[in-house]
């Protein structure tokens, strides 16, 4: 277990925690409160750390099974989550916190895949 | 002409399906450019079939744009094809599996991506569904 192994479990944890909040949000079909977008953006921010964390173990020697693929996912991991809030902008319905609920689960499953793959 | 609100802005169901469509143009994608790219020859039937399954997801992306802007002939017509498709792949990989010595994204109902596959389309057509029940996309705000 290295130092990213903590970084990774906190990252999907918080992802599902998110993903649960948003959901919450739409079974209660309230309009998408300014918290979810808070909370959506500490898991972004979780994201890089755990993104530059995978590279500066890659640049420091391990190699991951397939590079493209590492660097694919790590794309990814940084990217969704940002183009679900900039799609939601002008939107705050209930079902814009179904959309930030999909980008969380997904980045939460990129999170892990990540971690198997480096 | 009274609607004076663009389509895409309208909110729905629908932005959680093109949410997850994209995810999976994304994922479907990627995974089939990496394995035509890099070793098509080890099962070029599989990867040929993630191809199939990313154009797929594109097409019903836009599909479901279209839909939720109040025309759904195409979607219905996607969301068709890609559970044919989702179905016919699940049931040649379990049934034929030395055509797939590795995964397509649609093997076994896509259990690879948690049986994503499969759920979408059914999913999507249960939104084209209560959509034309509600009187088109009424149901949506």
């Amino acid at each position: 277990m290295d130092a990213l192994t903590p970084i990774g479990f906190i990252v999907a944890g918080y992802a599902a925690f998110v993903t649960i909040a948003a959901v919450v949000g739409v079974v209660l079909k309230a309009p998408r409160p300014r918290w979810l977008d808070q909370l959506a953006w500490m898991l972004e921010i979780l994201a890089v750390v755990l993104a530059v964390g995978a590279l500066a173990g890659w640049s420091s020697g391990r190699k991951p099974e397939s590079l493209s693929t590492f660097l694919g996912y790590l794309g990814a991991l940084v990217c969704l989550m940002p183009l679900a809030l900039q799609s939601m902008r002008n939107d705050r319905s209930t079902w814009s916190a179904g959309v930030i609920a999909a980008a969380a689960l997904a980045t939460g499953v990129v999170a892990v895949r990540v971690m198997m793959v480096r | 002409m009274t609607q004076t609100e663009p389509a895409k802005t309208r909110s729905g169901p629908h932005l959680v399906l093109l949410t997850v469509y994209a995810v999976f143009v994304l994922a479907a994608g990627s995974r089939s450019l990496v394995q035509v790219a890099t070793k098509f020859g080890e099962a070029p039937i599989a990867y040929s079939l993630s191809v199939v399954a990313a154009a797929t997801y594109v097409a019903g992306w836009f599909a479901i744009r279209r839909a939720a802007a109040g025309s759904a002939g195409i979607a219905k017509v996607m969301l068709w094809v890609e559970l044919a498709g989702v179905v016919v792949v699940g049931v040649l990989s379990l049934v034929v599996p030395s055509w797939f010595p590795d995964d397509s994204v649609w093997s076994k109902f896509g259990s690879g991506y948690g049986f994503v596959p499969a759920l979408l389309p059914i999913l999507g057509l249960l939104w084209l569904w209560k959509g034309r029940a509600a009187g088109s996309t009424e149901g949506d705000r």
